[in-house]
């Protein structure tokens, strides 16, 4: 049994915080099929590239984001064996430990939800127009590169 | 007069601005843009012209032989940076 569900609450840029437990069971009930669900959930870390950070600012290109989301969230579906994907991203001031971002994927089985989350996160790293400025002790620093 | 979005670090380059109005002629293409942001903001150009930063019309990422008109919708794009 599929439940139906409005698309764009599975790809989102917000500026407010999400909850894992509404976001999880947003994927969870599209199907009575899932069996396995994967979730990346990245979050505001206080170092980065040697250097403290005390908390940080994304910016996002408004339309464009979302598009791109869209279109990773499409491609998933259409290119992994899974049945569900949800794909967010917060853009404004993030606090240390806070979320933001996240990508969770309902499929059968397990194989195909890891590599379909590892792709989707990936992929919006490299194609998503979202900039972050970290502010450090040193000064405000926009992040130019993702290993 | 077109006018051009910048995101990120761009706006650390031109004072702060985060919209750039650019003179654009008929039959303008993105390569002309280029040229004439070079011009006007070195720093900036440089940074197209390395491939660094690129251009979006109309929220794609755009050649630099397109065709642009003034009402398109133009940003640069530095590196993106999204994730944790």
């Amino acid at each position: 049994m599929t439940v139906e569900i409005e698309e764009g609450m599975l790809v989102r840029v917000q500026q407010e915080n999400f909850s894992l437990d509404q976001e999880l069971e947003r994927v969870r009930t599209r199907s009575t099929r899932i069996g396995g669900i994967a979730m990346f959930l990245g979050t505001a870390r206080d170092r980065s590239k040697g250097h403290d950070v005390s908390s940080m600012t994304f910016e996002h290109y408004e339309g464009m984001a979302q598009k791109r989301l869209k279109e990773i969230r499409e491609r998933a579906l259409q290119d992994f064996d899974i049945i569900e994907a949800l794909v967010l991203h917060r853009y404004g001031p993030i606090e240390i430990g806070e979320n933001i971002v996240l990508i969770i994927i309902g499929a059968e089985h397990r194989a195909d939800a890891f590599k379909a989350c590892q792709w989707c996160i990936d992929e919006l790293k490299k194609i998503t127009p979202i900039w972050k400025m970290e502010y450090t002790p040193q000064g405000d620093v926009w992040v130019e590169e993702h290993p | 007069m077109a006018q051009v979005r910048l995101f990120g670090m761009l706006k650390t380059l031109v004072s702060g601005v985060s919209i750039l109005e650019i003179s654009l002629p008929d039959g303008a293409q993105v390569k002309d843009l280029v040229d004439s942001l070079h011009a006007q903001y070195p720093d900036l150009g440089e940074l197209l012209i390395q491939k660094k930063v690129v251009v979006s019309v109309n929220q794609e990422i755009a050649h630099w032989e397109a065709a642009l008109v003034e009402s398109d919708e133009i940003a640069l794009l530095p590196p993106f940076a999204g994730g944790a």
